[in-house]
């Protein structure tokens, strides 16, 4: 990642003198004084053109008397820097920057949820995931793994049973604390104070929301006054769980986040952990890495094409882009072994090698694909009824891009060219040639027409990456199996003793990391997507945070509905693209 | 006088019976055409081609739990359905299928009941419909059926003011309300209406596709806002019966109407020997019945305001002017 450029860290250090710098290789932050921190940030928005908000977070150091440090990431759209700023909280407050970005919101919304600290100033500082009433801060350190067992859970078929003691099945009774509906009923009423005629519910389970989530419209007629959204109901505590792991352990959970472009999500993270753990990645696997992660993208937004259509009632589309997606299915299962979460990528490399006629298959898809896309196109792209449900409707502006820390499609379909593929290319990105399509209006029509541009540059992506893997000898190595924190693939370790004690060593004490900090991000179908690793040289690391496209995505959501009817929510619930897996995590 | 009411009743009850019958089975045409469509089978497994999958599908509906939510007005609710199905087999009832004929002296026309009013009943038709929408949204208890009804309300009213004007050019040309008289004056002519009356059948082919709720009019329905909107509280067969009244029964009733209008009916070369006026208007019939699922499986939906905008604002201009222009020719030449 380009970070602070080393004249403006100098300029800024002569401005504040007790700003603290730490500076690693992959993150460089500044640690500002509680008095000071909402002037500096705001001098780094204004003045150093900082204006782009990534990300917020908290990591908790209970050995500590301030105890829990905020970590806010930000991002200088016209010099391509990045920087982190982070302060400590005082009697576990912070001050709220929301009045500076508003993308904040959400942000220390989950800090507050998952920490406890307390934000100042914050306009309706709720739970974000959790529900109101539940008692404890699950990301601070006390907290285990497993949680606190407090609720009696006996087994229904026991109960029916009439039997009380002893329990015929071998499994605890005992079980951490689930909500209850008066639980729930007051997480809803904490959200949204109804000011119109009604209130209409969409979720937790609704054929429009594209997965579990719950808005909540305040309707006036048709018109909507207000809307919030319940998140939460997929909240599995991915950043608990990988506190807990080795780091190629956590490989798997990736998958699961956003399930729809599992491959981008391993990219994303296995190249986090190479940066911390300094591993090169051999060619090969950077290409098979990059082809793949394109089929992906593909893959991934014509699932949202499908979706998207269907919402507006094009009922056929969904079904053709379902067939072109199970032949991207077919290709990567051939490879990987799963269909859906892949687990594919290694750190260090890829799993398997490519399996014999991937490349041929995939010329043949591409070779087709130019022609499904015309397709699409006839049937959407000039449609009356397509135009009048999307054009001009959800307009995102370039400023509110910056303020909400949108990325992707979404980013880009309001003309800012943010596509981390380019400004910070990783795997074979730099490598390959392709233009960064961008929208002129930002309104859902634009955010269309940006997605399926970018297919074709993907196509061109994949021939590209299928015309360099061609010419590479079969027997190039596609791991990078000499690092010692690499494990090697299974049939050396079946013949050769070396690869089995080292794979042993890993298998049983992790990578050893080294101390430091990596923000390392990755251009997902979604967003980018973000790995924030803090490390306290052990191996695992000692906080994860994962910065979700999708959920700063979704997060402008409530703002541009205001005033639009319920047939608008849809169009423009479609264009923003959230996968519950990840903005819950 | 007793022969006449038993002919009368013969008459409702082939209509009756071909109605359901083809209702039924136009579910199995849907999907078929849907799948087609759609790069996939349709149904295959029931029967030869799935052709027994109506039948199955009938059985599972029949069979079904009936749930009716708590704080339903169940009066109102068992009633939405009758003023659903009853209009859209009332409109049956204008239709002619054919030329009158005699069989044992005895002159026998192939309509229900032959009134010099037979348009007027199909549009009161349409609009009594629309009860059966708004009293399933109202008596459901439901936020999402509530919404679907009153979007499918101030559709219907927009339209029927629409369809009224769009058919008027041609009961001018005419000079009847009966359908039978519009039939026997196009085949007198020699020339279809929609010659001269090109503009009022496009109009009633949004008005069609507006009353029956099809796509792109389907906002009532709106699967992907309202989950299916008013009847998403209705289950098993009293689910079933509201889109064989809207979708099948209605589409089939204003698709005859339409062939009345402006294909000339029964009209059409002598080939198929004495059955040739039936089998001709059946074709007609479907070939709108066809384009309309065409439509449905092709196009995205309006948004409610949109809908009622475009009939307002355009399609209610261009019907008066239509109407006018009609009036003055018509005046003109006769």
């Amino acid at each position: 990642m380009p970070w602070i450029s080393k004249e403006r860290e100098e300029r800024i250090k002569n401005r504040y003198k007790d700003v603290n710098i730490i500076r690693y290789e992959h993150a460089v932050s500044f640690e500002v004084g509680k008095d000071a921190f909402k002037d500096f940030l705001k001098y780094l928005k204004d003045e150093e053109g900082f204006k782009h908000f990534v990300d917020l977070t908290c990591i908790d150091f209970p050995d500590r008397d301030e105890r829990f440090q905020g970590v806010y990431t930000l991002y200088n759209p016209d010099y391509n820097e990045r920087v982190i700023v982070k302060t400590w909280a005082h009697n576990g407050r912070l001050p709220t920057v929301t009045d500076l970005w508003p993308g904040a919101k959400w942000g220390e919304r989950e800090a507050y949820d998952m920490f406890g600290v307390e934000f100042e100033g914050h306009e309706n500082l709720k739970r974000m995931f959790l529900w109101e009433g539940y008692p404890h801060f699950p990301l601070r350190k006390d907290f285990p793994l497993e949680g606190y067992k407090e609720e009696e859970l006996p087994s229904l078929t026991e109960v029916l049973a009439g039997r009380e003691d002893p329990p015929s099945h071998d499994f605890e009774l005992v079980h951490t604390k689930i909500a209850t509906l008066e639980d729930i009923e007051r997480t809803e009423r904490a959200r949204l104070k109804k000011k119109a005629q009604l209130v209409l519910n969409w979720g937790p389970l609704h054929p429009g929301t594209h997965g579990t989530i719950w808005f909540l419209f305040d309707l006036e007629g048709e018109e909507v006054v207000q809307c919030d959204v319940i998140l939460g109901q997929l909240h599995r505590g991915m950043e608990k769980i990988a506190e807990h792991l080795h780091y190629f352990q956590f490989l798997p959970y990736t998958d699961r986040m956003d399930y729809i472009s599992a491959i981008c999500n391993e990219l994303s993270y296995v190249q986090a952990v190479e940066k911390l753990l300094g591993i090169e990645v051999p060619e090969k696997a950077k290409y098979i890495r990059t082809m793949f992660a394109e089929l992906q993208r593909i893959n991934s937004h014509l699932l949202w094409l499908g979706t998207g259509a269907l919402d507006l009632g094009a009922l056929t589309v969904f079904l053709y882009a379902f067939r072109e997606r199970e032949k991207i299915m077919d290709i990567i299962e051939g490879n990987a072994g799963y269909r859906l979460t892949t687990a594919f990528l290694r750190i260090g490399g890829v799993h398997y090698d490519l399996a014999e006629g991937t490349l041929d298959v995939v010329k043949a898809f591409v070779k087709d694909f130019y022609g499904r896309l015309k397709e699409y196109h006839s049937l959407l792209t000039r449609n009356r009824i397509w135009l009048r449900r999307t054009k001009d409707k959800g307009i995102i502006t370039k400023e509110d891009v910056h303020a909400y820390g949108l990325s992707g499609p979404v980013a880009r379909g309001s003309g800012v060219p943010y596509d981390l593929r380019k400004l910070e290319p990783y795997a074979a990105y730099d490598e390959v040639d392709f233009d960064i399509p961008v929208g002129e209006v930002g309104d859902v029509y634009d955010r269309y027409l940006v997605r399926m541009e970018e297919m074709v540059q993907s196509l061109r992506i994949i021939e590209q990456c299928v015309e360099k893997l061609e010419k590479l000898p079969k027997s190039a190595p596609y791991i990078n199996k000499k690092h010692p924190a690499v494990m090697s693939p299974k049939q050396d370790v079946f013949h050769d003793l070396e690869d089995m004690v080292k794979n042993f060593r890993i298998v049983v004490h992790g990578e050893e990391a080294p101390p430091g900090e990596v923000f390392s991000s990755a251009e997902n179908p979604r967003g980018e997507l973000g790995f924030f690793i803090h490390s306290k040289g052990d191996s695992r690391p000692y906080r994860l945070r994962i910065r979700s496209g999708a959920l700063y995505n979704l997060s402008i959501f409530p703002k541009l509905i205001q005033g639009g009817s319920i047939a608008d929510a849809i169009a423009l619930l479609g264009s923003l693209d959230p996968v519950v897996g990840e903005t819950d995590r | 006088m007793i022969i006449d009411v038993l002919i009368a009743l013969g008459k409702i009850a082939v209509v009756l019976l071909v109605g359901l019958g083809l209702g039924a089975y136009l579910t199995w045409v849907e999907r078929k055409v849907a799948g087609h469509i759609q790069a996939r089978m349709g149904p295959s497994v029931v029967g030869p081609f799935g052709l027994f999958q109506p039948i199955a599908d009938g059985v599972k509906l029949v069979t079904k739990e009936s749930i009716i939510p708590r704080g339903a007005d169940v009066p109102v609710y068992y009633l939405a359905l009758i003023l659903a199905l009853v209009p859209s087999f009332l409109i049956f009832s204008v239709v002619p299928f054919g030329p009158s004929f005699t069989v044992f002296g005895r002159e026998i026309k192939p309509i229900i009941s032959d009134v010099n009013i037979g348009l007027l009943i199909v549009f009161a038709m349409g609009s009594i419909a629309v009860y059966g929408t708004i009293f399933a949204g109202w008596a459901s208890n439901s936020k999402y059926a509530f919404i679907g009804s009153l979007r499918k309300a101030a559709v219907i009213v927009s339209y029927e003011v629409v369809l009224g004007f769009a058919v008027l050019g041609v009961i001018l040309i005419a000079g009847s309300l009966s359908t039978v008289e519009i039939v026997n004056s196009q085949i007198e002519k020699g020339i279809w209406y929609i010659v001269y009356q090109p503009v009022a059948f496009i109009l009633y082919l949004f008005c069609m596709l507006a009353e029956s709720g099809r796509v792109p009019f389907d906002i009532q329905e709106a699967e992907a806002e309202l989950v299916t909107g008013y009847n998403v509280e209705y289950g098993g067969m009293r689910f079933g019966l509201f889109p064989l009244a809207e979708w099948y029964l209605n589409v089939v009733g204003l698709s005859a109407i339409a062939v009345v209008l402006f294909f000339g009916g029964w009209s059409g070369p002598h080939i198929f020997g004495p059955l040739s006026p039936y089998i001709w208007f059946l074709v007609k019939t479907f070939a709108l019945v066809f384009f309309t699922l065409w439509l449905h499986w092709t196009l995205p939906r309006f948004q409610a305001k949109d809908i009622t905008d475009i009939a307002w604002k355009i399609l209610l201009p261009i019907a008066l002017l239509n109407v006018v222009v009609t009036a003055f020719v018509v005046y003109l030449f006769s």
